[in-house]
């Protein structure tokens, strides 16, 4: 029903010359190299992927970013250092990767934050007591699952003792592999989960919605 | 980083505003320093030998995709001269020096989370164990 819309055929119709959504047209001059992947003619636009036309648009999509903006800038992790995970995620608040010049800081209490890195192996008797620290934050929130253990288990895996991954106990939004992962690799799973949080499309969705 | 008023204005003067303002949104910073080379995607990459700058902060790239810039757009050569691994950067070497890497793909490819060429697992063998599947024991319902 929304496809047969006049309004959707001009979108897909858009979306079909769009830049952004076109590959053919992304691949630079003289270069071999796409940042793109390659969309294929089946591919159809979803919902939030279409190009923005009218006024209405532009301003639910601004709306979206500043929230999202807001949102990444102040990125307020709950620390949940279990192993030696949390050596690596403590360089990061230290000078050398400084965290704080990205508007990170850690807080103590899962009520004042957004994000909880979970660094290291999860046992089964933390296991409750991590659900519980992140059924105390407050929404929006987000999960970080950083190193092996914490992504699936790791050297742990087949342990009596040990939780085969946090994402049976949260859900999780990134996984950052590695035994442990370095200072950078969590730095760069940070940047990959303030992307994430700039995709959000909340108001846009909610106005396309109608 | 060693900011001070007088050399963000000298920045300013030889790169422009435009630049300038582009490099403090994406590197907290202005830099000034001499063209080294562009890699396949067109991210540039500089260097600088001005000795007011801090040991170790004197490469710095400037990626193409201002909006989503990341890490993994950087190709390994470069990556490599811009973590100080070598002083030549992968421009200036001659095909005899050139390191012989083992490539999966002709071009480097970037990281594609969060866009349609996302890996996507998924799993054809039948899983080795049984997941727990809690039972909520019966209580009896205590009068006092």
């Amino acid at each position: 029903m929304l496809l047969n819309r006049p309004s959707t055929k001009l979108f897909i119709r858009q979306f079909q010359l769009h830049p952004k959504f076109f590959s053919t047209s992304i691949i630079l001059k003289n270069r071999n190299a796409s940042l793109q992947p390659t969309i294929t003619e089946t591919d159809h636009p979803v919902l939030s992927e279409l190009p923005h036309t009218n006024a209405l648009d532009y301003a639910f999509t601004s709306i979206d970013k500043l929230k999202n903006w807001a949102r990444k800038s102040s990125f307020w992790p709950a620390t949940f250092g279990l192993a030696c995970c949390a050596v690596e995620m403590m360089h990061v608040s230290a000078p050398r990767y400084d965290q704080d010049r990205l508007g990170i800081i850690f807080r103590a209490s899962p009520r004042q934050s957004d994000i909880i890195i979970i660094a290291g192996t999860v046992t089964n008797k933390m296991a409750p007591a991590l659900r519980q620290v992140y059924d105390q934050m407050p929404y929006p929130r987000w999960v970080i699952s950083m190193g092996s253990c914490a992504n699936g288990g790791g050297y742990y895996h087949y342990s009596y003792s040990v939780v085969r991954g946090v994402d049976r106990i949260i859900p999780v939004d990134i996984y950052v592999p590695g035994c442990p992962p370095s200072s950078e690799a969590l730095m760069y799973g940070i940047f990959q989960l303030q992307k994430k949080m700039m995709d959000h499309q909340t108001q846009r969705m909610w106005y396309r919605a109608y | 980083m060693s900011v001070s008023f007088a050399r963000t204005v000298r920045n300013f003067w030889r790169n422009g505003i435009k630049r300038s303002l582009r490099q403090i949104a994406m590197i907290n910073d202005t830099k000034s320093g001499h063209f080294m080379g562009e890699d396949d995607f067109g991210n540039k990459y500089y260097e600088t030998d001005n000795p007011e700058e801090i040991h170790m902060r004197t490469r710095w790239v400037e990626y193409k995709d201002f909006h989503r810039f990341d890490a993994a757009h950087m190709e390994p050569g470069w990556h490599y001269w811009l973590a100080y691994g070598t002083d030549t950067p992968p421009s200036k070497l001659t095909p005899e020096t050139k390191a012989k890497t083992f490539q999966l793909t002709e071009v480097h490819p970037i990281n594609y989370t969060f866009t349609k060429g996302a890996y996507v697992p998924y799993n054809t063998a039948k899983p080795k164990y049984s997941t727990w599947e809690p039972k909520v024991a019966h209580r009896e319902k205590v009068t006092v």
